[in-house]
């Protein structure tokens, strides 16, 4: 047991060091980052639009769904290269050849769940720069709920990074582990999306069958809860809303546990079915 | 072949049978029921309704009177607003026995009924009251008992002075023109000094207070129970069983505001969350009416209203319990003092016209005798122009003395930049360039 999660620093860091920089290097990092921040921007353009038209609005944070929009794209994306990576390197044998070496699947795994937070850690540098110009260019208020939202942001990115690892710990075709992975996280996010929006619908205003489908949408969002790591970041923005940093606290544990357990879960997999999956 | 006409009849047939029988629109007949009638606290005042035996669960807020009594009554299913109707009127029988109280399975308490009044202190169509049991609710009843005698008789005492009044008057009006034939030559104030004081009617009850009831009385900390009526030879009173959620507020006692803008006066927006800032564009007039208010669970908050009510269980709902009076609005733009604003009544005037088709004034009952105010609030006139840039507003008691969590911002939105938002959001694209092209260098 000791042996299966001990890891050597120098190798991680080596892993870490080769993976991050040529991600850095490449271009899909600015890409996904243009386009998560051009989605944003449709968002607040139409948002500056209603308060033109109606010359008033009260929001909170007006910032904090642009923020969201963001946040999914770039976390699909960094998901996506994660499987990509391992799959990539299971299919050529180079996990083979590494695993001959001093890597074993906790250093691997950890490694490759290090660089993709080091690679969010370089979208936070750039929605911060982002934010703090759509701020001044609008005078939308860049408040600190937006900051404690952007923080709260790096552990749901750390959820849907290790749920990546996990997938590909499970599957070892590059393609399968893609269409499992794009498919459940598109099924939370869809569950959370349509279940706030009919959440959000005064119950007046619903029909019976979309009655039935929010009370349908309430038990799968329940059942989901502790599963989908869009519902931790969920719990978090709740607590900015209400102010309560005990909350808030509690869902970046929350995040915390529910990645160390994938993280643990992951490796053991990788351990029972081998390199060659 | 054979087959398949069988079906077409059979599918023809049902669908016949289904077209000849009794329309859905119709009401349900009357049923018999247990049904518990509630008198129950919603946060500002008391609410009557009733619990059917569809419904297994009363919501109740913790540690107030809540007042259930469980009755007999006709009960019919209304489908057009597809909820169970109580025919009290009809059929009103109230039931014996001890209202048990049960904690996990467990008789905690056995409750008797007790006297009870509802008191409203600033009238019954005022929103705020309360409830008052045994000697407190009969001195409360009292109390309105002597009131409302002592204005029966002040008004017997009012028509006396008026019957007094006119036949002095009319003795005045003779007299009047008795010296104006004498040829007497009266002044206006002469005659306004020497004529007849008309008697002022008395002032009404202000307040009022419920006829005494006799209910059980809930009064319960926050948590989960169950009720159930023993009835007097010791069995439970069939569907006498309940489940009972006493909660709290999430937040509570803050400060909330109802704001009417002055182009769509209709439409009131409400900023109900100290962390909510307000986003204006362009001149615009605020008309603020600011609240003591309390948050609720939206479900069980939407359960107590009505036990038939559907509510969801992860949202949370303000609730406007006081309304602040005797306060000035405080604006101020960049820390400095712009206005100190009191409260004033408005008065909505309709007027011909393509633009907004109406005009709101400020109220004087000299400028609109006999129409009452449309609305109250405090008057604010915020612009983006003229260089103030944005605003803050609070309230305050006293000069100096601000009200915790009643600041809020108003803040203008630039609307000139929103082209800009797609220009900006390229900057991922530059850095990417510069990150190749330091590559490119470094290899070659």
């Amino acid at each position: 047991m000791r042996s299966r999660f001990s890891f050597a620093s120098h190798t991680t860091k080596a892993l870490v060091r080769r993976d991050f920089f040529l991600t850095l290097k490449g271009w899909g990092l600015y890409l996904s980052a243009f386009l998560s921040l051009l989605a944003s921007s449709f968002i607040l353009k139409s948002h500056l639009g209603a308060i033109k038209e109606n010359n008033i609005l009260i929001s909170s944070d007006p910032l904090n769904f642009p923020l969201f929009i963001s946040l999914v794209i770039v976390s699909f994306y960094l998901a996506i290269i994660s499987v990509i990576s391992i799959s990539r390197e299971k299919d050529q044998g180079t996990l083979e050849v590494l695993f001959y070496g001093p890597v074993n699947s906790s250093s691997y795994l950890v490694a490759k769940y290090i660089k993709d937070m080091l690679l969010y850690l370089v979208m936070v540098c750039f929605f911060f720069v982002y934010f703090t110009a759509v701020s001044s260019l609008t005078n939308l208020s860049f408040s600190w709920s937006l900051v404690k939202a952007i923080f709260l942001s790096i552990f749901l990115v750390s959820c849907i990074v290790s749920f990546s690892l996990f997938i590909s710990s499970l599957t070892s075709k590059m393609r399968t582990s893609i269409i499992w992975l794009v498919g459940i996280l598109l099924a939370f996010l869809a569950i959370q999306i349509f279940h706030t929006m009919l959440v959000s619908l005064e119950e007046e205003a619903l029909s019976s069958s979309l009655l039935y489908l929010r009370k349908t949408l309430e038990m799968v969002s329940r059942g989901t809860g502790w599963i989908s790591p869009f519902s931790y970041l969920n719990r978090g923005m709740q607590s900015i809303a209400i102010g309560s940093m005990r909350l808030y606290g509690m869902s970046i544990l929350y995040s915390l546990v529910y990645s160390f357990i994938l993280l643990v879960s992951s490796v053991l997999i990788l351990e029972a079915k081998g390199v060659r999956g | 072949m054979r087959k398949f006409s069988l079906f077409f009849t059979l599918i023809l047939a049902l669908l016949l049978g289904a077209l000849t029988s009794p329309s859905l629109a119709q009401a349900s007949p009357f049923r018999e029921q247990l049904v518990y009638s509630l008198n129950l606290f919603n946060g500002k005042t008391y609410a009557p309704g009733f619990c059917p035996r569809s419904e297994d669960t009363i919501y109740l807020i913790a540690n107030e009177n809540n007042a259930v009594s469980p009755r007999i009554t006709l009960v019919y299913f209304w489908p057009i607003t597809a909820r169970y109707m109580a025919g009290f009127k009809t059929l009103n029988e109230e039931i014996e026995g001890t209202l048990e109280l049960l904690k996990d399975g467990k008789v905690i308490r056995s409750l008797e009924k007790e006297d009870n009044v509802v008191f409203y202190p600033e009238g019954f169509f005022a929103e705020n009251s309360r409830m008052y049991l045994d000697e407190e609710a009969h001195a409360f009843l009292q109390k309105y008992e002597k009131a409302t005698k002592d204005y029966y008789k002040r008004i017997d005492e009012y028509y006396e002075k008026m019957r007094e009044y006119r036949d002095a008057f009319n003795k005045f009006l003779e007299d009047l023109s008795k010296r104006r034939e004498a040829g007497e030559e009266l002044s206006r104030a002469q005659v306004e000094a020497e004529m007849p004081r008309q008697p002022g009617s008395p002032e009404g009850v202000r307040f009022y207070t419920t006829p005494l009831a006799k209910n059980y009385i809930l009064n319960l900390p926050q948590g989960t129970y169950q009720i159930r009526l023993r009835a007097r030879d010791g069995t439970i009173v069939q569907d006498s069983q309940k489940n009972l959620v006493a909660f709290v507020q999430r937040r509570g006692g803050t400060i909330g505001y109802e704001i009417t803008p002055g182009n769509r006066w209709t439409m009131k927006e409400s900023s109900n969350d100290p962390s909510k800032t307000i986003y204006a564009a362009g001149k615009n007039t605020l008309y603020l009416r600011p609240f003591l208010q309390d948050e609720y669970n939206d479900l069980y908050y939407k359960k107590l209203l009505d036990p038939q009510n559907e509510g969801t269980p992860e949202r949370w709902m303000w609730v406007h319990t006081t309304p602040i009076e005797n306060v000035l609005v405080v604006l101020l733009s960049k820390g400095k003092l712009l206005e100190s604003i009191k409260r004033a009544p408005y008065y909505v005037k309709q007027i011909p016209g393509p633009e907004l088709g109406y005009e709101i004034l400020e109220y004087s009952e000299e400028e609109f005798a006999g129409r009452s105010p449309s609305f109250e609030g405090h008057k604010l006139e915020v612009s983006s122009v003229s260089g103030k840039g944005n605003y803050e507003f609070h309230l305050e008691k006293r000069e100096g003395e601000v009200l915790k969590g009643s600041e809020r911002e108003i803040l203008f939105v630039k609307k000139e930049n929103t082209n800009l938002l797609h220009v900006i959001s390229i900057f991922p694209l530059i850095v990417g360039l510069v990150v190749f092209v330091q590559r490119k260098r470094s290899i070659s």
